[in-house]
């Protein structure tokens, strides 16, 4: 062992000066590279430029023509507004969403809306977006008050993952849908049909009145034409159906079993809250796994109270919570059955987000004290964010006095 | 009232400005309020980390990037980077160890190869003597070089960079002499059999350079340090350290400012008087760490540009960018158990030809080679009773992505996403491909629009010998051009990897500290 030392192995690689020379000489070589290089400022990055056209921070558009759709829903063909710096519109997968953002009487808020066309009109640019008039809540009655040819209308990017993905997905989707829950199946009809996805499409589609169906003729029109690729199945919950096949009632298992290859499709559910639970109740008897339902977040929690470990006693309490968005410090007052976004966005915080349902996480910020209720069917945050209190306002209610520090929308 | 309307604007006085909050400006951040310096970070992302994250996706939490965290090391055998975590920074964060270094299979016939390696320098050089009979001395020869090389590293972190230059040459010689070499011409010398080089360069990829090409300083330092101090991730993925950060950041007065991207950097005379922001914050400050590349800094962000001298662009022109990445994220409704997957790591190649690896970066086709990790053999409960999370990892020149039309986009990233499933299943006979619960595929566009790094490059500049960071280091000073500039991150002095970018944001938090006591003094 005492002879470790003497034993020290010394490498030669050229020879024993060269090696050291080499060493001497890296400084010097290093500056005599950069002082030969040009000297041109490099002025392309076309993978951020890409990435911007196919993920835009923010999309202005404007509308172009407007369509009595039914009774209670209108679609909207938007197009680039070119005053405001938007010249195309990014290209999406179809069942994806736009964030909305809408000032309306001075209060700027946002709402998901799925896109309804096909990703090929994109490229054209031209969106639709088929928007249902909902009886509470003020935004949609501004829109049917406000919205005319011309309006201009601020929006994201294409968002969400509720898409056909043919690494996973089989051949045979079945889309259930409820309502207005309708559109992102019409995005991805088009896109089978155009030939952008290799699947085929049966819908099962549920409404509550004969005249609300949304794309009932052109639908029809496409059965016709592409009986292998497209199919629609209505479900009527009224009472008196004049309509020919329908079938009446609620989209139950029986329903499910008789139009669809039941172990070989990969479902696609969208629809309000209460659908939900309804069909993966039905859906709970064939025993799929996980990964042959998908679910689009079907939006802001309509009922907080309908969750059963939401703290009854609280209803119509209100909450003080201090929210620190940038520099400022805000107190604000907030119903525990509203979330915290709606709250800041109801004192005109406008903090950001985008599909109001707990899942982008666009949202996030930080709790610094107080009590908040998270829905255990809306909480996608990330393992660290809850072992360091960082949560969701979309999804999140307040159930104390909270203090807050919230990100400034992009 | 409404503020947020018109866009509310900060207009603020700080010590200094970090820029970015990727684990360069994170480490520097949170250095920098250690010491009471009053600083912003601002982020032009919503979550701090950079590549350093991690998503949500269904029932599974996906890493982002990291595959392993050296210089983490046991609590009994700290590594740099936990001291830095732990002793310095006073971070909650809880790390696991990965159980072994890496599987490495070769899938071409006339190379075919599948072994698991272990952790530790006598475990590893007893398992390549084991595959390759007489291989002993020369890769002992490798390690203790290594370790000369480590402890050279050491010295001059001990002398400040000043280094007595006979103890130089009596102590550390061999680090003076394998510096200005390649790996493989250190490997030459040593004369590594052919056979134990497969399994002794299978780190490689983690540079992205060949072993012809990459800078053996660099690389051997990179080995020693796993095999020394094992393999680490975080038990709640790299989100948990990058939001212990940010916890750490505010906790200490220091202000974070996310979605909020930073468009200039305020040069008059050659020194940093101040940044502003996309929302059009106007904040005054002599100091400012950029964890953004000099690349993107001397092109985009000194204003004016008049500012930027000659030199500053011919040094970025000078070096070579490196390369960008493509990830396929896996959550499947199996377990690793059921899929007979038994390693944590995965290194998966044709054949072991670095060059020709590296060549086939340079074309939109099925890689020559990935790496994988399957999360649950070192975190078991990372995803759901039944399931596991696997993610497979390959490399591209950013240049191959750049024609790539938006409505082309998803048919190409899943072809070449089903070509890495296919070749993960071929090598380890796992049918991943029919238990695929939760997919997700980000190319050099994604990271490209998450980090807005140049070209979506996730690996800095290339560490070849004469830009390996020895160099680096020792111009350190020589090649600042702007007053009051420091940079920190992937293109970095360090280069590129989580604990070299950790270290080198700490580094520049240290230089720029020094500074503002100097500033001090002149008052």
């Amino acid at each position: 062992m005492s002879k470790k030392n003497d034993e020290r192995f010394i490498i030669t690689i050229k020879s024993n000066t060269k090696d050291l020379f080499a060493f001497t000489k890296l400084v010097p070589q290093r500056k005599k590279r950069i002082e030969n290089a040009s000297a041109e400022p490099i002025t392309s990055d076309p993978i951020n430029d890409i990435a911007r056209k196919l993920h835009p921070e923010r999309q202005y558009l404007k509308i172009s023509e407007i369509k009595e759709e039914t009774k209670s829903t209108r679609t909207f063909k938007l197009v680039p507004d070119p005053d405001s710096m938007t010249t195309e519109l990014a290209y999406f997968r179809p069942g994806q969403y736009l964030s909305l953002k809408v000032k309306v009487n001075g209060v700027e808020i946002t709402k998901p809306y799925s896109l309804a066309s096909s990703p090929k009109d994109a490229l054209h640019g031209l969106y639709e977006l088929t928007i249902r008039r909902e009886e509470e809540g003020f935004l949609t009655h501004y829109i049917w008050d406000h919205w005319k040819v011309g309006t201009k209308v601020k929006s994201s990017g294409p968002e969400g993952f509720f898409y056909y993905e043919p690494l996973r997905d089989l051949k045979n989707i079945v889309g259930i849908a409820g309502g207005s829950g309708i559109t992102p199946f019409r995005s991805i009809a088009k896109a089978i049909i155009e030939g952008l996805i290799d699947a085929k499409l049966t819908l099962l589609y549920g409404s509550s009145e004969e005249d609300d169906i949304i794309y009932y003729k052109e639908f029809k029109e496409l059965e016709k034409n592409y009986p292998d690729k497209f199919k629609v199945v209505y479900i009527l919950s009224c009472e008196k159906i004049t309509l020919e096949g329908c079938e009446y009632g609620f989209i139950t298992a029986g329903i499910i079993e008789k139009y669809c290859e039941v172990k070989n499709s990969s479902f696609f559910i969208c629809g309000p809250q209460i659908m939900y639970e309804f069909v993966e109740k039905e859906m709970e008897k064939f025993k799929l796994s996980n990964k042959r339902i998908r679910r689009e977040a079907f939006g802001e929690i309509k009922d907080v109270l309908s969750f059963p470990d939401f703290p009854k006693e609280l209803v119509e309490k209100s909450f003080k919570i201090k929210v620190q968005i940038g520099n400022l410090i805000n107190e604000i007052s907030a119903l525990s059955t509203e979330s915290i976004l709606v709250a800041m966005e109801r004192a005109n915080l406008a903090p950001p987000s985008k599909c109001r349902s707990g899942e982008c996480g666009f949202c996030r910020s930080l709790l610094i004290s107080g009590d908040i209720y998270i829905s255990p069917f809306s909480d996608w945050r990330r393992s660290a964010d809850k072992k360091f209190n960082y949560f969701h306002p979309c999804a999140s209610y307040p159930i104390s006095n909270l203090e807050i520090k919230v990100p400034r929308h992009i | 009232m409404n503020t947020q309307e018109k866009g509310q604007v900060i207009i603020d006085t700080y010590d200094v400005v970090v820029i970015g909050a990727g684990n360069g400006g994170l480490a520097a951040a949170t250095q920098l309020a250690l010491n009471g310096k009053k600083i912003v970070l601002f982020e032009q992302h919503n979550l701090p980390g950079g590549f350093a994250s991690s998503f949500v996706r269904g029932r599974f939490e996906f890493e982002t990037s990291l595959h392993e965290f050296g210089s983490i090391g046991p609590p009994s055998n700290k590594g740099s980077v936990r001291r830095l975590f732990e002793d310095r920074f006073g971070l909650d964060v809880e790390f696991v160890a990965i159980p072994e270094a890496y599987r490495l299979i070769l899938t071409d016939p006339s190379e075919k190869l599948d072994v698991t390696m272990p952790f530790g320098v006598e475990n590893f050089i007893e398992a390549i003597e084991k595959q390759v009979p007489g291989s002993r001395d020369s890769i002992t020869k490798f390690f203790n070089i290594a370790k000369e090389i480590h402890g050279a590293f050491r010295y001059f972190g001990v002398t400040k960079g000043n280094p007595d230059q006979g103890v130089l040459m009596k102590e550390y010689t061999n680090f003076l002499k394998t510096a200005a070499y390649s790996t493989k011409e250190v490997e030459d010398a040593l004369n590594i059999p052919e056979d134990a080089r497969k399994l002794l360069n299978a780190y490689w990829s983690y540079i992205g350079l060949p072993i012809d090409r990459v800078n053996f300083t660099i690389f051997a330092i990179m080995v020693l340090v796993y095999m020394e101090y094992g393999a680490y991730i975080l038990k709640n993925r790299s989100h948990e350290y990058t939001t212990a950060f940010d916890v750490k950041i505010r906790e200490l007065g220091g202000n974070i400012e996310y979605n909020t991207r930073v468009e200039k950097i305020l040069v008059e005379n050659g020194k940093v008087v101040g940044v502003e922001t996309s929302r059009g914050d106007k904040i005054k400050t002599n100091h400012v760490i950029c964890n953004a590349s000099p690349t993107i800094t001397y092109n985009k962000l000194i204003y004016p540009k008049s500012e930027v001298p000659e030199i500053a662009y011919k040094e970025v022109n000078a070096r070579i960018h490196g390369l960008t990445g493509f990830c396929v994220y896996l959550g499947l409704d199996a377990t690793a158990e059921e899929l007979g997957l038994k390693e944590y790591g995965y290194f998966i190649l044709k054949k072991i030809n670095t060059e020709e690896i590296y060549n086939s970066w340079s074309e939109l086709q099925a890689p020559g080679g990935q790496a994988a990790v399957v999360l649950n053999v070192a975190i078991p409960k990372c995803s759901p009773p039944g399931t596991c999370i696997i993610y497979i990892t390959t490399l591209f020149k950013p240049e191959v992505w750049k024609d790539i039309k938006p409505e082309q986009y998803v048919d190409i990233k899943n072809k070449i996403a089903e070509e890495l499933i296919i070749q993960f299943e071929e090598a380890t006979g796992a049918p991943i491909r029919e238990h695929i619960e939760e997919i997700e595929v980000a190319t050099p566009v994604t990271f490209a629009r998450f980090t807005r790094t140049y070209n979506g490059i996730i690996y800095g500049y290339e560490p070849e010998s004469w830009d390996s960071i020895v160099p680096r280091l020792m111009m350190m000073g020589q090649d600042k051009y702007i007053k009051g500039l420091e940079f920190a991150g992937g293109f970095g002095r360090r280069a590129h990897g989580y604990g070299s970018t950790i270290s080198d944001g700490y580094t520049s938090a240290l230089l720029t500290l020094q500074e503002l006591i100097k500033e001090g003094e002149g008052k």
